[in-house]
């Protein structure tokens, strides 16, 4: 819950915000040193590759990006939620600094970056240069990543789909109980209502979201409903991967987000199925 | 009947059984599995009163369960299946299940020979291996997977050693995940872990292991390598040693290493790896930029490049050509030592060599109907299912698997007539 106490940032006084809680910002800078800030800064950030510094050395910090942003335009105009100030407040002063922040910065840049960017991408249609300024921002997202400061539920999240290739920790044995259960209950109300797993050469396959089959069971029966009322020669992945969701992207774990993809795609190529349909 | 040597390669034709008298007999008929030699056929079906049994050739077990999935044939014809009866799971063995009861059992996997049997278990909510009724000895929090040695007599599982609670990242970074041998956990964890394979002496395991938040290497025996990569893909061992090989990402791109040191050139992507029957050569799936796919044997890629998919490379048993399904341009078809064939399919699946290596057979999808194709052929008939065809040892003779007017067959055509 949001306590009523302000934070004033020292290195921008106009960033000023409600203190809102969470481990995953306040415990873990703790371990943070200087030394190993600097390093993790400067490998993600070292090389200043084109599509960085197009960025970077273009932008004229007109602000036309703000009015693009939600955060902006619901906070009355606030400035500091604006794209570009987002940009100033975390990437500019690490590179101005030569990656040498403090923890507490650290923190912000992790509170600006998750909490008050949703990486939509419209501030970039808005930008009279096309920049892409949700790059920068996920530049920031993978120096906070690294350093383990993220909120607790969106690291959770990452460690669960590390973990089980799921976002929500479903076991493989959870997975396919609760496929098979969930045939059974709604196999009640038609002849051959089926949830085949791991048919081969079917035409569909289709990938749930991780809360389907753990909070959101009665999507799986609609989904069933659907592909039987429709003719569909559909199945399920009996093999991880299963979760379309791929929230590693969000945290910029790359290694995570390409383990999912391919996963996906090896139970496509594996079953040789001709479509994958996601939930979304 | 273990090896093709021993099946019947004399009978023209053997009409099996009729899938659509099946069909009406039964509300519900599952997906076929025939048995290797093709002599068999089974499928789970589901009665009237909602309860499952198997048919094998058209003949119907008595005995009825509430659920049985993941039917598999060995080498020598039983049919091994998952069940559940009187909700409690079990593996059987044609009808003989195991004494041991489970509350929940996955990822059924048999020794090459299908002598030994392993399943991942699950009970009053502890996980373990299961392999041939004997439960290990150590269970766990978690297990995913199983790995089996080549002989079929040990197993593994990436296992979790400390039960989760909810929300709590400090405690997952102490490192709770790590490979369990034979019911052993490594005394090294790791933050996670995936990949296990057992070497070809079965003698070591390694496995993926994530060592840090974005840093990964391969650990054998528990041990990590003394390298470190952004992502590391599952290992594999090198024939007739206690090395493994693995994909590595580096800063300068993916490669293959092995005990952490580069082997082989950088590529955009490398996976799927695979050495020869004699173990001279080493081939893998390769990006040799964004989206051009082939295949590279000991680090030199074919000139050939796919633009979607480079399926995994199959080996001649001569250890001296390569064939692989390919997708370019939503066309399937498959590359033999970087030529592809003229003919392209909606789907072809994995190619299977003669024992010459002279001929590449392979199931292929054209028009709702699946044909065999044979270098490049594609044979006259098309079936409405069809597995994989086999060869006769001289190699002269195709075993085709077919369902053809909705009743399976077992047939044996000469290669020539195909």
């Amino acid at each position: 819950m949001a306590v009523k106490e302000k934070i004033v940032s020292r290195d921008f006084k106009e960033y000023v915000r409600e203190v809102n809680p969470d481990v995953g910002l306040d415990e873990s800078i703790k371990g943070l040193t200087p030394e190993k800030i600097e390093k993790t800064i400067k490998a993600v950030l070292g090389a200043r590759t084109a599509r960085i510094r197009a960025v970077l050395e273009t932008c004229i910090h007109c602000g036309l990006c703000s009015k693009a942003c939600q955060w902006y335009l619901s906070n009355d105009g606030d400035p500091s939620y604006a794209p570009v100030a987002k940009m100033r407040m975390t990437i500019w002063e690490m590179l101005k600094r030569d990656g040498k922040v403090d923890a507490e910065f650290i923190k912000q840049c992790a509170r600006i970056v998750f909490t008050e960017c949703n990486i939509c991408h419209r501030c970039s249609m808005y930008c009279p240069y096309g920049l892409d300024v949700t790059f920068i921002i996920g530049l920031v997202r993978r120096v906070c990543f690294v350093l383990g400061v993220v909120p607790q539920r969106q690291m959770d999240q990452d460690h669960a789909h590390a973990t089980t290739l799921n976002q929500v920790w479903l076991g493989q044995n959870d997975w396919l109980d609760t496929m098979q259960w969930q045939e059974e209950e709604v196999g009640a109300e038609y002849k051959d209502l089926r949830i085949p797993i791991d048919k081969e050469g079917a035409e569909v396959m289709w990938l749930p979201l991780g809360a389907e089959p753990k909070t959101g069971i009665y999507h799986i029966e609609r989904t069933a409903k659907i592909m039987h009322a429709a003719g569909i020669d559909w199945t399920v992945p009996g093999k991880d991967v299963w979760d379309s969701s791929n929230m590693p992207m969000f945290l910029r774990d790359f290694a995570t987000m390409q383990r999912i993809v391919r996963g996906l795609f090896d139970n496509a190529i594996r079953l040789r199925i001709k479509k994958m349909v996601l939930t979304e | 009947m273990n090896g093709s040597g021993n099946w019947d390669w004399d009978t023209k034709e053997k009409y099996v059984t009729d899938i659509n008298e099946l069909k009406k007999k039964f509300p519900s008929v599952r997906e076929l599995v025939p048995s290797d030699d093709g002599e068999k056929i089974a499928t789970t079906v589901r009665n009237e009163e909602r309860r499952f049994t198997t048919c094998v050739n058209g003949e119907t077990w008595e005995e009825t369960f509430e659920r049985i999935y993941s039917l598999k044939f060995n080498p020598a014809g039983q049919l091994i299946s998952l069940a559940l009866r009187d909700y409690e799971w079990s593996v059987i063995i044609d009808r003989e299940m195991w004494e041991d009861k489970f509350d929940y059992i996955w990822n059924l996997t048999l020794s090459p020979d299908g002598k030994n049997i392993a399943v991942n278990i699950n009970k009053d909510q502890m996980s373990a291996v299961c392999l041939n009724g004997n439960i290990w000895e150590n269970t766990f929090f978690d297990a995913r997977d199983v790995a089996m040695s080549p002989d079929g007599t040990r197993t593994a599982s990436h296992v979790l050693t400390k039960r989760r609670a909810e929300l709590d990242n400090v405690g997952f970074m102490k490192k709770n995940w790590t490979v369990a041998v034979d019911g052993n956990a490594w005394d090294n964890t790791f933050l996670n872990t995936w990949g296990a394979v057992f070497s070809h002496d079965g003698s070591h395991v390694a496995a993926v292991v994530r060592t840090d938040l974005v840093q990964y290497t391969i650990a054998i025996d528990g041990t990590p390598w003394e390298q470190t990569f952004g992502v590391v893909w599952e290992p594999i061992a090198r024939p007739g040693s206690s090395e493994f090989v693995a994909p590595v990402q580096t800063p300068k791109g993916w490669t293959l290493a092995v005990n952490g040191k580069p082997i082989w050139g950088n590529f955009s992507q490398v996976w799927r790896q695979g050495f020869s029957n004699d173990g001279s050569k080493l081939a893998a799936v390769v990006a040799v930029s964004i989206g051009n796919w082939t295949i590279a044997v000991d680090g030199k890629p074919w000139n050939t490049v796919f633009n979607q998919i480079v399926a995994t490379p199959v080996f001649s048993p001569d250890s001296k050509k390569i064939a692989v399904a390919v997708k370019h341009k939503n066309q399937w078809t498959i590359a033999v030592d970087g030529s592809p064939w003229s003919e392209t399919f909606e789907n072809a699946w994995n190619p299977v060599f003669s024992p010459g290596g002279d001929k590449v057979a392979v199931k292929a999808e054209r028009n709702g109907k699946y044909f065999v194709v044979v270098n490049g052929k594609i044979g006259k008939k098309g079936y409405e299912s069809l597995w994989d065809p086999a060869f006769s040892p001289d190699g002269n003779k195709l075993l085709i698997r077919c369902v053809d007017d909705g009743k399976y067959y077992r047939r044996v055509i000469p290669v020539n007539e195909i």
